[in-house]
């Protein structure tokens, strides 16, 4: 937990060291990106807590799904529809779930 | 939460520093949007503030050159000139001169445009009422001025660039018995019109009204020559003038010739000069 922690201060640090902010063109897919990310840091916190914990699947979990909503997003913009929406809204309820399942199991304990 | 494995540590660290620096972006990024736009309102804000400034101070200056400046003999000048210019609303005994569409059915094989109300219609009442010494004229309460054209645009008038539709009240000031009967002459425009069952109306009034020109005028490509300028133009022609004269008087018969060529009317003369 105390690396979690930590890598989350250092890459806040990171990010208001770094110059410069993201276009609003690209807004909608780093919210996206970042939406998944969130996701998968949930599910692999779940998944540790269950014991199922693999770093395989987390790692390829973490990029395939940034990769997978950014490009939802992204067909949707090209579409003309607003799949980002939907996406948000998917890994919105996804993480409530994954939040939900790690109260319980962290009551249980 | 008890992690073994050393891999994992470093694997969590990563992907929490990169969940950290998205979010910080995603912050930062949200916070300069909100801030560009607001710039952006400021700066509008402070524009408008100053264009509003600029525009209290312009009307003032403008006041004062009407109040201060032009008095008396000019200011009556001036409002002779307005009032010729059609910049006033003008008052006074003339005639009200009421054209509607003909509500006649148009005989078969005929033109139905003949019994429609045209520019040229329009055009041939002006004139006549111009030409029985009307002073101001305006056509569905537009003035009409020295700029201001009478044309058909589809089914309407254009006349100072609005469009105006039948019927056409045409109110002119002047003397309302010549106006009326020069419009009233036999073969004149009201009986073209009722031939083709156009309804024309009359009405004499001692009160008739006449609205100002409210369009723009200005000029694109019009210049208005100074009087400097004037008086230099008028020196040079002067002079143009002394030159010529100067060279006809030596006896130089080719300087003459030249003379003769560019002034025929004055050839005599100027070989009246030579003998002498």
């Amino acid at each position: 937990m105390i690396y979690a922690i930590i890598g989350l201060i250092f890459g806040v640090v990171g990010g208001i060291l770094t110059p410069g902010f993201v276009p609003k063109i690209y807004a909608p897919y780093f919210s996206v990106a970042l939406m998944a990310g969130l996701d998968t840091a949930f599910g692999g916190l779940r998944a540790a807590m269950e014991g199922d914990y693999d770093n395989v699947v987390f790692l390829s979990g973490f990029f395939v799904n940034i990769a997978l909503s950014v490009f939802f997003c992204y067909a949707g913009i090209m579409m003309d529809i607003d799949f980002y929406l939907i996406v948000i809204l998917v890994l919105g309820m996804r993480i409530f779930n994954n939040i939900a399942l790690i109260r319980r199991l962290y009551l249980k304990k | 939460m008890n992690v073994k494995n050393k891999h994992t540590r470093i694997l969590i660290f990563l992907v929490c520093i990169i969940l950290g620096f998205m979010i910080t972006m995603q912050l930062k990024s949200h916070n300069q949007h909100q801030t560009i736009a607001a710039q952006r309102a400021e700066e509008l804000t402070v524009r408008l503030k100053e264009v509003q400034a600029d525009r209290d101070k312009l009307a003032k200056e403008l006041d004062e050159y009407r109040a201060g400046r032009i008095s008396g003999a000019a200011q009556k000048e001036m409002d002779e000139l307005k009032a010729r210019a059609g910049e006033t609303e003008l008052e006074g005994k003339g005639i009200i001169f009421t054209l509607d569409d003909s509500k006649q059915a148009a005989k078969a094989g005929e033109n139905k445009n003949l019994y429609i109300i045209h520019d040229e219609d329009l055009l041939r009442v002006v004139n006549e009422l111009r030409s029985a010494g009307a002073e101001a004229i305006s056509l569905n309460g537009q003035r009409l001025i020295g700029s201001s054209e009478i044309r058909c645009v589809g089914p309407t008038v254009l006349v100072n660039e609005r469009r105006l539709a039948a019927p056409f009240v045409i109110s002119a000031i002047g003397n309302p018995q010549t106006l009326e009967s020069s419009l009233k002459l036999r073969g004149g425009v009201i009986e073209n019109f009722k031939f083709w069952g156009i309804k024309a109306d009359v009405v004499q009034s001692d009160k008739v009204r006449v609205p100002a020109y409210k369009g723009n005028r200005t000029f694109e490509f019009a210049k208005m020559v100074s009087e400097e300028e004037k008086k230099k133009t008028e020196e040079k022609s002067a002079e143009n003038k002394k030159e010529t004269a100067g060279n006809t008087k030596p006896s130089d018969n080719k300087a003459v010739a030249d003379a003769g060529k560019e002034q025929p009317a004055g050839k005599q003369k100027n070989a009246g000069g030579v003998t002498k």
